[in-house]
């Protein structure tokens, strides 16, 4: 398809040549797998081999054997859009090279018809490997039927559009059967890479959307014990309508049922143009798969995992850990590694064996990944946006992906109704997240901002704490209990000071203690003092120096503020006792009443006054604390200078 | 978030072009929310959806505020695609925003491929008179040559905020019933030709 070389589609008989002798290199392979193997892959095994061996010529092909079981060049040809050329080109040079291919040859003879009409031969051979694979053998050869019906017709159309657009005529004519994309990029049959670019999971796991989706479905508990996990054939055209779902986005509804989950794993993984495990890499596998000693495998599957691509590592993990999680449950669904490897090794491009000790390992090998089910993005029929700033910043980071997603997919011409409407719609709700955190940040800040305000200078205080003075400025609890709660307030002050450098001293002291730093503890102080070259030494001398005179401070200031208490509690009891003989005041009062006038001068002086003390004691207290700081800051320095 | 499927009132988009830091997003947050939001912070792309009365009738207008900056370019044409009328967007204490224009309308004509577009061009900043670098005729006869209106407004003091928006929803909505009567008249083509033909037999 679109993502195939260019040249291949301009010249059709660009690889002509080369086939003869690709031919001969893989006839050999071809006599191990074509005794129990489908007729067709003969000649499409010879077809692909030639674009291999092209690849990798005089690379070691080892794994040759596995290849024929699981035959990852029929979908390497469901992929090339060349298929008509190569039949020709496959009959010229057929009729060129003889040498001991009798076998293979008759085969080839047989393809022809077998084209035409559903592999019913290959049915009959097959029956001991995977069952479904015939379905899609079928669509295989149906999909290839309308490549080559394309590729007649616009043999010389290289863009991807044009090459939808007659997809879309194909529809039209009727002429295409169950593989009509509305789209030219499809999920299935082509790289991991790409299958993981073209539908990805928004959530930053990199991958297929299909195969998170069918993993989800199969990790719930009813799946994992059913017995019918990759046992049970599915219905075929279920399993189509989901894979046709899947190729042109529209899955909307996942898969429900556990065969067709299990299948459209499957299709996935045997459609992959290249196995997982990378046909580079996977002879080296197999090699450690054959490795003797169980505790090595483990160190160099390691190394060789490293080499995977990014995404073909995530989708290895995810399978053999889903995989894993299945043989978990074997009382339940009687598959254990054996039987599991036995039904899915040929589908993963993978020996018996490596399987088996694939899995074996997986939960070492992978111990960072867990199997995560997918939430995909918002959409506007959801309930609601998220309130938790954390949560809008993960749900517009999804849609954000999403966002991007459709815009590469407009971009490449893949436009619809339904994609605009899409895109608005994500647009939209990438607005209101982004507005619904810029207003929640702007609280956070407020809230801060008046935090601060109460702590250095807090003009809301000062105006509460004032009416209660005017109320009862002859009340003389009043004062202490203004004066106390300032002084709670100068104490809540410390904790975020002494907070920081507790919080930095531990990370310090985390960053620092893993490797082996050489430090001694002064038995005086129980500083921890770093070796004298150690740049980080005054650092952390300094930061443990003020821990501790920042903690002195606290110490005092709760003293203190025990001491207020004490002394409010005091008065309180004075006060009642005062209140118990009422008789003497008033008398006193009586007589030194002044007249009106006086007495509403004398309260606005009073008042004034007050506030006026007030905010000079304010000023005052910062001060002090601004003092204190620097005193701190001195006796640091002071301190460091006896280490 | 739309709180009713699409089978609901009548649904107009509307997308706001126009050069950076003309004020595209403040005249949509003061249409939308009736805020002014002084401190500018450069638009990738916002959507928005508010339901109007528009001369009686409950519609639904979406708005999708673009970038000015050419850096987003290349994601406009997805959204020029899927718009059914244009505010573009200058201020008129900005010539360069001005001549920009013709570069808007050309890109939007080139993607709908439609003379008639509804398609509004407006001067923001008019509270900012003192400080005009476009001169009122020239905004006209501009205007005059595409055949659009020319509305002046400004985001800060609201003057023909709702406006600019409604009247381009009014020429959508003439547009959207234009379309729809000339298929029906199709429609009606084609009974009137099997009514001859019955009346033919």
């Amino acid at each position: 398809m679109d993502f195939d070389s260019p040249e291949e589609n301009e010249f059709p008989g660009l690889y002509a040549s080369e086939a003869a002798d690709a031919k001969s290199k893989k006839s050999k392979e071809e006599s191990d797998y074509s005794e129990g193997d489908h007729d067709k892959h003969s000649k499409k095994d010879l077809l692909i081999g030639r674009r291999k061996d092209k690849k990798d010529k005089g690379k070691d092909r080892g794994y040759a054997a596995l290849e024929g079981e699981s035959s990852p060049e029929e979908e390497l040809d469901t992929k090339s859009p060349s298929k008509s050329k190569k039949s020709k080109t496959f009959k010229f040079t057929s009729s060129k090279s003889k040498e001991k291919r009798e076998k293979s040859r008759d085969k080839e003879k047989e393809t022809k018809p077998l084209e035409e009409e559903p592999a019913q031969k290959t049915k009959d051979k097959e029956r001991e490997k995977e069952k479904d694979r015939h379905h899609d053998e079928k669509e295989h050869k149906k999909k290839d039927k309308e490549r080559k019906e394309k590729d007649k017709k616009e043999k010389f159309e290289k863009k991807d559009k044009k090459d939808k657009k007659s997809k879309q005529l194909q529809q039209e004519d009727g002429s295409a059967v169950e593989e009509v994309l509305a789209l030219g990029y499809p999920i299935f049959g082509v790289s991991i890479s790409l299958a993981t670019e073209r539908s990805r999971c928004h959530d930053g796991i990199d991958l297929p959307l299909v195969v998170r989706d069918c993993i989800d479905y199969l990790q719930q508990e009813q799946s994992l014990k059913c017995d019918h996990i990759y046992k049970v054939e599915p219905i075929k055209t279920r399993l189509l309508h989901y894979k046709r779902l899947y190729n042109n986005r529209d899955n909307d509804a996942s898969v429900d049922d556990i065969p067709t989950a299990c299948s459209l794993l499957k299709l996935f993984l045997r459609e992959l143009p290249e196995p997982v495990l990378t046909t580079d890499l996977v002879a080296r596998f197999e090699e450690v798969a054959s490795h003797p000693k169980v505790t090595e495998q483990q160190t160099e599957l390691q190394q060789l995992l490293e080499q995977l691509p990014k995404c073909n590592r995530t989708l290895l993990s995810w399978i053999l850990l889903h995989f894993d999680a299945v043989i978990q449950q074997e009382r339940y669904n009687k598959l254990n590694a054996q039987s599991l490897a036995m039904l899915l090794s040929p589908t993963l491009q993978m020996s018996h064996r490596l399987m088996v000790v694939l899995l074996c390992h997986c939960a070492n090998l992978f111990p960072d990944v867990k199997l995560i089910k997918y939430v995909p993005p918002l959409t506007s029929s959801s309930p609601g946006l998220p309130d938790n700033p954390d949560d809008i910043k993960t749900e517009l980071r999804k849609q954000d992906s999403l966002l991007t997603q459709i815009h590469s997919e407009m971009n490449a011409g893949f436009i619809t109704k339904k994609r605009e409407e899409q895109l608005w719609e994500v647009q939209r709700i990438i607005t209101q997240l982004k507005r619904k955190l810029r207003s929640s940040e702007k609280k956070l800040e407020k809230s801060i901002d008046e935090l601060d305000s109460t702590i250095s200078a807090p003009p809301a205080r000062q105006s509460a704490v004032q009416p209660a003075d005017l109320k009862a400025p002859t009340n003389p609890s009043a004062v202490p209990t203004a004066n106390a709660s300032e002084d709670t307030i100068d104490s809540k002050s410390v904790p975020p000071h002494r907070i920081a450098p507790m919080q930095q001293l531990d990370e310090l002291s985390i960053a620092t203690s893993p490797p082996p730093i050489e430090y001694t503890i002064d038995k005086q102080t129980g500083y921890m003092l770093l070796s004298k070259t150690n740049p980080q030494r005054d650092d952390l001398l300094r930061l443990q120096i003020e821990y501790d005179e920042l903690m002195n401070w606290q110490n005092e200031l709760k003293t203190r503020i025990l001491a207020e208490r004490n002394e409010i509690f005091r008065m309180k009891q004075f006060y009642e006792q005062e209140i118990l003989k009422p008789l003497v005041a008033p008398t006193i009062s009586q007589e030194q009443l002044p007249s009106e006038g006086d007495y509403e001068r004398i309260i606005e002086h009073y008042t004034r006054e007050n506030a006026l003390l007030e905010h000079k004691k304010q000023m005052l207290g910062t001060e002090l604390k601004e003092e204190r700081r620097a005193c701190i800051a001195l006796q640091v320095e002071l301190r460091m200078q006896q280490f | 978030m739309s709180k009713k499927p699409t089978a609901g009132p009548a649904l107009h988009k509307v997308i706001m072009v126009g050069s950076g830091g003309v004020g595209k997003s403040a005249l949509t947050l003061q249409f939308m929310y009736d805020e002014f939001v002084e401190d500018y912070e450069p638009t990738k792309a916002d959507s928005y959806r508010k339901k109007v009365v528009l001369d009686g009738e409950e519609v639904q207008i979406d708005i999708l505020d673009t970038a000015g900056q050419e850096d987003y370019a290349a994601i406009r044409d997805n959204y020029f695609r899927s718009g059914e009328g244009f505010l573009c967007v200058f201020s008129i204490t900005d010539d360069e925003s001005f001549q920009a224009t013709q570069e808007f309308r050309e890109q939007i004509l080139r993607v709908k491929n439609d003379e008639s577009i509804p398609f509004l061009l407006v001067g923001n900043k008019c509270d900012l008179n003192d400080k005009r670098k476009v001169p009122l005729n020239e905004c006209q006869v501009r205007a005059q040559q595409w055949s659009v209106p020319y509305v002046e407004t400004s985001a800060k003091t609201r003057e023909n905020v709702d406006k600019v928006f409604f009247d381009l929803m009014r020429e959508i909505r003439s547009r959207k019933t234009e379309d729809s009567k000339a298929t029906s008249g199709r429609a009606k083509d084609r009974c009137k030709k099997r009514r001859l033909k019955c009346t033919l037999l």
